[in-house]
């Protein structure tokens, strides 16, 4: 990973974030700078006084397919097929779309918890659960394929279903990283023509009361992560489509903190892209301890280049935050007749991810 | 593009069966099964009593992934004898979320009151200490990746793919096109499942999946459901062809887009997997199939059916054979050990049988291995993983000339 041998079109977007179902305009909402996260009606209950960015109502079903699959499907699987509905018009992809590939960042959150609650009522005896009566009765007690929402492939293949795409796939688990191969496994895909036009991105959410349980326990809330939720896709098109593409992927990397710090493999990073070269940053960090080393090292490499921070409107997505920033970056190139556009993007698994895109007319 | 040759370089496995891939030949050989009832916990009520586990090594309640995933890849590693800069070394895992213990599972039925509906206030109240009786590290299913990663040093490309039943196909796919287009060096790749367990045992069996015959018996006109298994088998691919007896000549991958549950009837997305594999490897045909083969009705007679349908008429001269009769449904590592047992078909000419197949059903017409291993001079063969959501992957596999 790094430069790409051929650059990538890109020939539509869908976003789906606590700003709506758009990616255009993104960029001027979340640099105007009046984001402010909201009381998470999810976790209301669960959680009282916690903010978030959240989606306050999940659009109607697109179609009969989508309205019978949606009592079905997670949180994130709905927050999938959104973006999924929205990247396909977008890019005015229609059906049959058997040659699209489909790569997914998908995380673990978004069973129904109510079913949750049913299935484990049912277990209990005299207050205690019971293996015996979980057997009998606790699974019997909700929706038989309850499992199907907490499987994480589903993300991946209920959108797939609803919307018909039938290509070479694959769903990786997520918490920053896994979303990045994502990306890269489409361009992949599409530079051995294992398919001709691909979706990549992610979808999750962190506003979801066992979620955020865990993620309090590990102590990132009280480091400053805000929790979020979105989903976003790129449309892809093969490097020698004649389609009109929005912008080009040119770089996708991952940096992994195994290896090195990521502000050690984000100087390096960036000596490699050349500098001049890059217009704006997107900066995508969990928090202010991933933020802020990461924000002085853009700013000392590219002095007076403009820096948008986008967890500060659209929170913690896990899964789904690289792909939105990605979104936010390709809105600021559209938008703004910037040249390039670099995506850093720093997730709860500490490694970093780096994505370009750049302008510039179709081959 | 440039591509480079994806060479084999060691095999691992711990299998209900044995310890070490090497100790699970000989029983998968004679067609031996290892499905057996459960005695680790009670499954009076359960909808299915029988597994193919991994019995005496673990306790209930912690999660096994890890340590099973480790055992395999040490002997594949071992036997790769690789050497490589650690930013040359990639990981590619199939697997799902791990599962908290029942101790947690009684925590979190606690939290969350005992009415029928989940208790939001009780729960955030007592989250933290539900919270602290789960550990991530052991539940996330990127967990298995990240220890493999440290353990041999990897630097390089790290990945989880979890698509179910595909999950351990998928995950060679990724390391081959990894090595192919020179990301890394060395991909350790494969996958494992841990699903002999109350949760998944009584998830599966709701859904009318198991078999209440408790037997697995792939392709036999007899078959009522698959039997959950457990394992690991891993692969350690490399660029280099030193010492190499086989490499990985095609990859496919396909969603059917159709049910959550059910195959696509026509095999539509399945036989797309394995037309794309067969491309890709430049070929019309293979000597050998280790089909997904997981004794459900459908499914069997569907695999057939697409089997059928992309060699024409030579299917009729293709061995194929399941090891899910004699393993069990490893789920997210079921395309990992099927891979593996094509690889000792390709370098050994040994054809596992599809163990407890005695009576081929009609619908699932296909040259069935039977009773005991084959001998037959195999120099390909094709492994295919399909899962639930329709998510397929399919692999060809060749001798190195």
């Amino acid at each position: 990973m790094g430069p790409l041998e051929a650059r990538v079109p890109i020939v539509g977007a869908g976003a789906v974030s606590a700003h709506g179902v758009a990616w255009r305009g993104l960029s001027h909402t979340l640099g105007s700078g009046v984001c402010a996260p909201e009381p998470a009606t999810e976790l209301t209950t669960s959680h009282p006084g916690t903010r978030a960015f959240q989606l306050t109502t999940l659009a109607e079903p697109s179609s009969m397919a989508e309205r019978r699959a949606r009592p079905l499907m997670s949180r994130s699987a709905v927050l999938a097929s959104m973006a999924t509905s929205a990247a396909l018009q977008d890019a005015g992809w229609r059906a049959p779309l058997a040659d699209v590939g489909f790569y997914l960042g998908v995380g673990a959150s978004g069973g129904s918890v109510d079913q949750l609650g049913t299935m484990l009522a049912a277990s209990l005896d005299a207050g205690e659960f019971s293996l015996e009566r979980f057997g009998d009765r606790g699974l019997a007690a909700c929706n038989p394929l309850f499992a199907f929402q907490l499987m994480n492939n589903f993300t991946l293949c209920n959108s797939a279903i609803v919307h018909g795409t039938e290509g070479p796939n694959a769903a990786f688990f997520s918490r920053g990283t896994g979303t990045l191969f994502a990306l890269s496994e489409a361009v992949d895909a599409l530079a051995e023509n294992d398919c001709v036009r691909a979706l990549a991105g992610g979808a999750d959410s962190s506003v979801y009361a066992v979620t955020w349980a865990e993620l309090m326990r590990e102590g990132w809330a009280e480091r400053g992560l805000v929790p979020g939720e979105g989903a976003a896709l790129l449309a892809l098109a093969h490097p020698t489509s004649s389609a009109r593409a929005l912008a080009f992927l040119d770089y996708v990397s991952v940096h992994s903190a195994r290896r090195a710090a990521p502000t050690v493999a984000l100087q390096s990073a960036l000596d490699a892209l050349s500098p001049p070269s890059i217009d704006a940053v997107v900066l995508s960090a969990w928090g202010p301890p991933a933020r802020d080393p990461l924000a002085a090292v853009v700013a000392r490499a590219l002095r007076g280049r403009p820096l948008l921070d986008v967890a500060n409107g659209l929170g913690e997505s896990l899964a789904a935050s690289p792909a939105l920033a990605w979104t936010v970056g390709l809105d600021l190139l559209c938008s703004q007749d910037l040249g390039r556009v670099l995506i850093v993007s720093a997730g709860l698994d500490g490694d970093l991810g780096l994505v370009a895109l750049s302008a510039g007319a179709s081959p | 593009m440039s591509r480079r040759r994806v060479y084999v370089a060691g095999l691992g496995a711990v299998t209900p069966l044995g310890d070490t891939w090497a100790d699970s030949i000989e029983p998968l050989a004679q067609g031996r099964t290892a499905v057996a009832p459960i005695t680790a916990f009670d499954v009076r009520h359960f909808p299915c009593g029988v597994a193919a586990g991994i019995q005496g090594h673990f306790e209930l309640t912690s999660d096994r992934r890890l340590a099973l995933a480790e055992r395999a890849a040490r002997e594949a590693w071992m036997m790769a004898g690789v050497e490589a800069a650690p930013e040359r070394v990639g990981v590619f895992i199939g697997a799902e979320s791990g599962r908290a213990s029942l101790a947690t599972l009684l925590e979190l039925a606690r939290a969350a009151g005992a009415a029928h509906q989940f208790d939001h206030a009780s729960f955030g109240r007592k989250a933290r200490p539900l919270a602290a009786r789960v550990d991530a590290s052991s539940v996330s299913p990127a967990a298995v990746a990240s220890a493999l990663a440290r353990e041999f040093r990897a630097h390089g490309p790290v990945e989880t793919i979890s698509i179910a039943c595909a999950s351990g196909a998928a995950a060679l796919v990724e390391g081959t096109r990894s090595v192919r287009l020179g990301e890394c060096d060395v991909a350790l790749c494969g996958g494992v499942g841990a699903d002999v367990d109350p949760l998944m045992l009584v998830g599966f069996g709701r859904l009318g999946a198991l078999s209440a015959r408790g037997v697995s018996c792939p392709f036999d006109l007899r078959r009522d459901g698959f039997v959950v298994g457990e394992g690991a088998a891993m692969v350690v691919l490399s660029s280099n062809p030193r010492h190499a007896a086989l490499e990985v000549t095609g990859i496919g991958r396909s969603l059917d887009a159709y049910h959550l549950t059910k195959p696509d009837p026509d095999g539509d997305g399945a036989a797309r997997a394995m037309q794309q594999a067969l491309q890709d490897a430049g070929r019309a045909t293979v000597d050998y199939i280790q089909a997904h083969g997981t004794s459900t009705p459908l499914n069997d007679e569907v695999e057939a059916k697409a089997i059928r349908r992309v060699f024409g008429s030579s299917w009729a001269d293709i061995p194929v054979s399941s090891v899910k009769g004699a393993l069990g449904h490893w789920v997210a590592g079921a395309g990992a050990i099927g891979f593996l047992c094509a690889a000792h078909a390709v370098q050994h000419g040994s054809l596992f049988p599809t163990a407890n197949l005695a009576e081929p059903d009609p619908e699932c017409g296909l040259r069935h291995v039977l009773g005991r291993a084959a001998s037959l001079d195999v120099h390909s063969a094709l492994v295919n993983a399909f899962a639930f959501g329709g998510a397929n992957a399919c692999l060809v596999l060749e001798r190195v000339n």
